[in-house]
C-alpha cells in the first residue's frame, strides 16, 4: 500500500498555537459541521436537524437503545430518522452478497461500505436534517474506520475518504468488553458470525479466541477515535434501563427537552431489561 | 513539456520532429492558460521503488481520443511475440456489477457515490488483478487507469485532493501513455459510433444542458481540461491522436521498447 496524503485533516491549528502543548495527547478536533472537504452541494444553513450517532461493537445493545430512543423522542413530537450499515438502497445488498462470497478483498470491501455510508448521507440523512429532523445512528463512520483500520488500511486514508461526512452533533460509544459481547451474541444468535469474529484475518482458529483478538483490536482504534473525536462513553455493561437514562439526559439537555421521564410502551417492554 | 518527455524516453527529437511541433503548436493554441482550481498546489506523485517484478502500461484519454485501439494494438503485438501479459480495462469487475447498473439505471447516483462505486470497483481489479500479477511478473496493460477517475470525477465536483486519497492504493504506472485529439475530432467520432449517448456518460447528471450531445461535449471539454492538468504532475506521455493509427503504434511500441525491459516477459527459450 502506498501511504496516503498526509494533508488530511492536519489542518485545525492554524497559527500553530495551542495545540502545540498538547502533543502527546491525541488531538480532539476543532468543531466544524463537516471534518474536511465539505460534501458537494451542501448548504449547511438549511440543516436544522440533529445527528445523534451511537457506535459500539454487535451485543452493545445499539439497536434496543435506538428502538427505545426512538419511541421516546417521538412521544416528546420529535420526528426520528434512522440508518445504519448497509441500508442503502444503491450498494446494501450488494455488500450482503460480497460478504456472503469468500473472494471480496479489503479495499474493496472498504469502498463498498463507504459508498453505503455516502448514499444513506446524501439521500436519507442530509435530506431529514434539512427537513429539522432527529437522525438516530446506528453506527457510523467509525465502525468503518476502525475495522478497515485493523485490516491494515491506512488511518490517514480512512479519515481522507470520510472527511466528506457530517460531523454528529453526539456521538455515543456504548463500550462493552469483548468476553460480554461474545456472551450477549452467543445468546442472540446460538452463533458467532464470520466477520464479527474477524476470520477473514486468521487470527486464530479457535473462534472464541479470535472474536475476542479481534473485537479487543476493534475496541483499541474506539479508544483512539474516541478520543480524537469527543466520544460520550458509556458503560455499555450496564442495564438497558440506565443506559437509556443516560441517553436520553444528554439528548434531552441538547435538544432542550426538560422532561427526560420515559416508560417503554408495551410494544417494547420486552426490551426493558 | 512534450519535449522533456521525449528526451527523458531518449528518443532524438529530430525523428519526432513534426508530431512534437504540430502537439506543442496545438497545446499552445487550444489551452494558452489552463485554470487553476482551489486544489491547484502541485500533486507531488511518489517515486516508489517498485516492490515488484511486472510492469504496467496504461492509457488514458477522453472518449474518441483512439486510445483503446492503440492498446489493443499493442497487445496484440506482444500477444504475437509470446509476452507474459496481462489486459485489464476500466470498470469490468463482476463483483460490484449489479450496484453500478442499479445506481445508473435508477440514476441514483451522485457524484461522490458515483465516484467511490467505481473507486471499489477498481479495488476489486486492482487487489485481486492488477496486484498479483504485477508481483507474478507480468507486464500489465490497462485501458484507462486512476486518472479516468481523477479527471472525470472532478469534472463532476469531487474535490481533486479527495480523489488521490481515495486512490492512493494503486501502484504508479511504469508508462502513461494520454492520447489527445481535438475535442470535436473526439466528439465526433464518439456521436457518429452511437445511437443514444447514456445518461451518466454524457454527464446528464450535472444539469449542464438537457439535450445530451451539448452536454457530452462541455463535460469532455472539462475532463480534457483535467487530463491537461495531469501532463506535468503524472508524467504522461503525450500522444497524438488525430496521426495515422499505424504511425502512432510504431511510436508506442518504439516507446514501450524503450522504457520497459520486455526481454523479462519474453517467451522462455528452450
Amino acid at each position: 500500500m502506498t501511504r496516503p496524503d498526509k494533508t488530511n485533516g492536519s489542518s485545525t491549528t492554524p497559527n500553530g498555537g495551542p495545540a502545540m502543548q498538547a502533543k502527546k495527547k491525541v488531538r480532539l478536533e476543532v468543531p466544524s459541521r463537516f471534518y474536511g472537504t465539505p460534501l458537494p452541494g451542501v448548504r449547511l444553513e438549511e440543516l436544522s436537524g440533529t445527528l445523534f450517532v451511537l457506535e459500539g461493537t454487535d451485543g452493545s445493545g445499539r439497536s434496543t437503545q435506538i428502538s427505545l430512543l426512538t419511541e421516546w423522542l417521538e412521544s416528546e413530537g420529535f420526528a426520528v430518522q434512522t440508518m445504519g450499515l448497509r441500508r442503502s438502497f444503491l450498494v446494501g445488498q450488494d455488500i450482503d452478497a460480497l460478504m456472503a462470497e469468500n473472494s471480496v478483498t479489503r479495499t474493496t470491501l472498504s469502498l463498498m461500505y463507504s459508498t453505503d455510508f455516502f448514499d444513506q448521507l446524501e439521500r436519507r440523512i442530509l435530506p431529514a436534517l434539512r427537513s429539522g429532523l432527529i437522525v438516530l445512528a446506528d453506527r457510523y463512520i467509525f465502525t468503518l474506520i476502525a475495522r478497515s483500520a485493523v485490516r491494515g488500511i491506512g488511518r490517514d486514508y480512512l479519515h481522507g475518504i470520510y472527511e466528506m461526512a457530517l460531523r454528529p452533533d453526539l456521538t455515543f460509544w456504548l463500550n462493552v468488553r469483548p468476553e460480554i459481547a461474545f456472551d450477549r451474541e452467543f445468546k442472540k444468535a446460538q452463533t458467532i458470525s464470520y466477520w464479527e469474529s474477524g476470520r477473514d484475518m486468521s487470527l486464530s482458529n479457535d473462534l472464541f479466541q479470535s472474536f475476542i483478538r479481534y473485537q479487543s483490536l476493534i475496541k483499541r482504534e474506539f479508544e483512539y477515535l474516541s478520543k480524537r473525536h469527543g466520544f460520550i462513553e458509556l458503560d455499555g455493561e450496564g442495564s438497558v434501563s440506565e443506559v437509556n437514562r443516560v441517553l436520553r439526559k444528554r439528548i434531552a439537555s441538547h435538544l432542550g427537552i426538560r422532561s427526560t421521564h420515559y416508560q417503554p410502551s408495551h410494544a417494547l417492554s420486552h426490551l426493558w431489561r | 513539456m512534450v519535449m522533456l518527455h521525449i528526451f527523458h524516453n531518449g528518443f532524438t527529437v529530430q525523428k519526432y520532429d513534426m508530431r512534437l511541433h504540430s502537439g506543442a503548436f496545438h497545446m499552445a493554441i487550444t489551452f494558452p492558460n489552463i485554470p487553476a482550481t482551489e486544489d491547484a498546489a502541485p500533486v507531488k506523485v511518489a517515486a516508489t521503488k517498485r516492490q515488484y517484478p511486472g510492469a504496467l502500461v496504461v492509457v488514458e484519454g477522453i472518449d474518441g481520443s483512439g486510445k483503446s485501439t492503440q492498446l489493443y494494438l499493442l497487445k496484440r503485438w506482444l500477444e504475437i511475440g509470446g509476452y507474459r501479459i496481462h489486459f485489464t480495462e476500466w470498470n469490468s469487475s463482476p463483483l460490484v456489477k449489479s450496484a453500478t447498473r442499479r445506481g445508473k439505471q435508477r440514476r441514483l447516483l451522485t457524484p461522490i457515490t458515483f465516484s467511490l462505486l467505481h473507486a471499489a470497483d477498481f479495488a476489486d481489479r486492482c487487489e485481486r488483478q492488477i496486484l498479483p500479477l504485477l508481483h507474478g511478473g507480468y507486464l500489465v496493460l490497462a485501458d484507462r487507469y486512476i486518472y479516468t477517475a481523477f479527471a472525470r470525477d472532478a469534472a463532476r465536483g469531487c474535490a481533486p485532493r479527495w480523489l488521490r486519497n481515495l486512490y492512493s492504493f494503486a501502484p504508479v504506472p511504469d508508462i502513461t501513455f494520454y492520447f489527445r485529439a481535438p475535442l470535436d475530432v473526439a466528439v465526433n467520432r464518439i456521436v457518429a459510433g452511437r445511437p443514444k449517448l447514456k445518461y451518466y456518460e454524457a454527464g446528464m447528471d450535472l444539469g449542464i444542458s438537457l439535450d445530451r450531445a451539448v452536454s457530452f461535449r462541455i463535460f469532455q471539454e472539462r475532463i480534457l481540461s483535467n487530463y491537461d492538468q495531469m501532463i506535468e504532475t503524472d508524467n504522461f506521455i503525450l500522444m497524438d491522436g488525430t496521426v495515422r493509427v499505424n504511425k502512432l503504434q510504431k511510436l508506442m511500441r518504439q516507446i514501450v521498447g524503450e522504457r520497459i525491459d520486455l526481454g523479462q516477459f519474453a517467451p522462455k527459450k528452450k
